[in-house]
């Protein structure tokens, strides 16, 4: 057996390797601005920025403050009656104790598979949602650990941090597309002998950065996944739960949900088999590995 | 002014920014554990405004069980008049240990298992339980967070500005956290 991984040591890695992660994407961010405005005179640069800032900040602002609402409908889910869920209540209730968070919204969705996922700007506006298979097929223990998984997103501020990094993403990749699309438009009208080599480096930048960045971004995200699992494990004292419920997890059925949400949930809903760079989640193996360790 | 001038100006702008967030991060971990002990407080009188109804309960099937009720009632009339959140954690143990005895001296009394009130009052009673060990694990985590960022540098230097210290665990005694013991 492999040595034993503090839950608290889990966490603080997973924080730093995001931080790291994000600078890496703020980076590209500003070596792509660099080049292009070398590539062209400095107005025409700014005058880029602030179009996609403007852009991306008004998006950003719009699905901000309403992800819940979106999660919450494009996911058929409906509102979870305190009567008819009294177990489901108590089990959130014991874990917002164990982790001093306000009491989230709870939802429930009718679909076989069991998954769950949480949403919202922050604490106080969250809403944690889970398949009426997973009320089903899981006991106690795993439905709570599958729930404190949930509301690590929410504690750990997942949401928040994911929405600002698709953000820097969605601007590197409108800063780029104009980049492109001005060229065909430039031809040779200019002299532009002493920026020919920024332009072709803007170009090869232009083309590699969206792709780039964009693997960051699935990276983070899978880092978040595991960074919820230790925060879980600190919730919950219990392992066993989550690695149970997981193990269930992976020999349960494929779902349809939209491309949109299917990052949000608790594992991916399409059980991929082998992990990429291009996947939302890691793998279930390599989760209920790590979990065997705590 | 000279550029020593705007540098010294930086610095101290760094220093009081520095010292405000230290001192603001000790007041909020410290408001975190009042917070955590009063939530285990609330699961703690809630369990106890139970605990009439559930005795009534119990005397209609069990009237020969006198000693086990009486220590119920005793450790929830400590509790009630409890004057500081020690006390209270302590009868709170006591009562835990007590109801833990009923519900099993209950398994002897089929009639009682079956009826209607008394299932509900258990799986109340056994609800409430999980949440005050979720509410004490959240109060020990918050005891420890705060005392690990007033021993370990830079907070250690921030603690020592402004006398802050180290908080105690409430002290829980031994032979409540053992597992109850199982016998066949």
């Amino acid at each position: 057996m492999a040595e034993r991984i503090s839950f608290y040591d889990q966490i603080a890695r997973n924080k730093r390797k995001s931080v790291f992660l994000m600078i890496l994407v703020f980076i590209v961010f500003v070596a792509l601005g660099y080049v292009i405005s070398m590539a062209f005179t400095p107005g025409d640069f700014f005058f880029i920025m602030i179009i996609s800032i403007i852009f991306s900040i008004s998006y950003l602002l719009i699905s901000y403050y309403n992800c819940d609402k979106i999660a919450v409908a494009s996911a058929g889910a409906r509102p979870a009656d305190r009567n008819q869920f009294r177990q489901l209540y108590n089990s959130v209730e014991g874990l917002t104790l164990a982790s001093g968070m306000p009491m989230p919204k709870i939802y429930i969705m009718n679909n076989e598979q069991i998954n769950a996922f949480a949403s919202g700007r922050g604490p106080r506006h969250a809403v944690v949602c889970v398949t009426t298979g997973a009320l089903q097929k899981l006991n106690k223990q795993e439905l709570e650990g599958v729930l404190a998984h949930e509301l690590s997103h929410i504690s750990n501020y997942d949401i928040r941090f994911m929405t600002l990094v698709a953000v820097m993403v969605g601007m590197i990749a409108i800063i780029s597309e104009f980049f492109l699309r001005s060229m065909w438009f430039r031809g040779n009208d200019r002299e532009s002998k002493g920026n020919a080599i920024f332009i072709l480096i803007g170009i090869v930048m232009a083309i590699l950065a969206p792709i780039a960045v964009q693997l960051v971004q699935l990276a983070i995200s899978r880092k978040r996944e595991f960074s919820a699992d230790a925060t879980a494990v600190q919730f919950t004292r219990y392992p066993t739960g989550l690695m149970n419920a997981l193990k269930k997890i992976k020999n349960d059925k494929p779902m349809k949900v939209s491309k949109a949400i299917a990052p949000l949930f608790m594992s991916d809903p399409t059980r991929k088999k082998f992990q990429n760079l291009f996947s939302t989640h890691p793998s279930i193996d390599m989760r209920i590995k790590i979990l065997e360790q705590m | 002014m000279t550029g020593i001038e705007w540098i010294l100006i930086a610095i101290a702008a760094i220093i009081v920014i520095t010292l405000i967030v230290y001192f603001n991060r000790f007041v909020i971990l410290g408001q975190r554990i009042d917070n955590s002990l009063s939530q285990i407080d609330v699961q703690l009188k809630k369990r106890a405004d139970l605990v009439p109804n559930l005795v009534e309960t119990v005397k209609g099937y069990a009237k020969h069980e006198k000693s086990i009720m009486e220590k119920v009632s005793d450790a929830r009339k400590a509790l009630v008049g409890a004057t500081d959140i020690v006390k209270r954690m302590k009868a709170g143990n006591v009562l835990s240990n007590a109801l833990g005895r009923l519900f099993a001296i209950a398994e002897n009394y089929p009639q009682l298992k079956a009826n209607e009130n008394f299932l509900q009052l258990q799986q109340e009673m056994a609800v409430i339980e999980d949440k005050i060990a979720y509410a004490r694990q959240f109060y020990n985590d918050s005891i420890l967070i705060y005392n690990n960022s007033c021993k370990t540098f830079p907070g250690i230097m921030f603690a020592a500005i402004f006398g802050v210290k180290e908080k105690k665990f409430l002290e829980i005694p031994e032979a409540q956290r053992a597992v109850p013991k199982i016998s066949f």
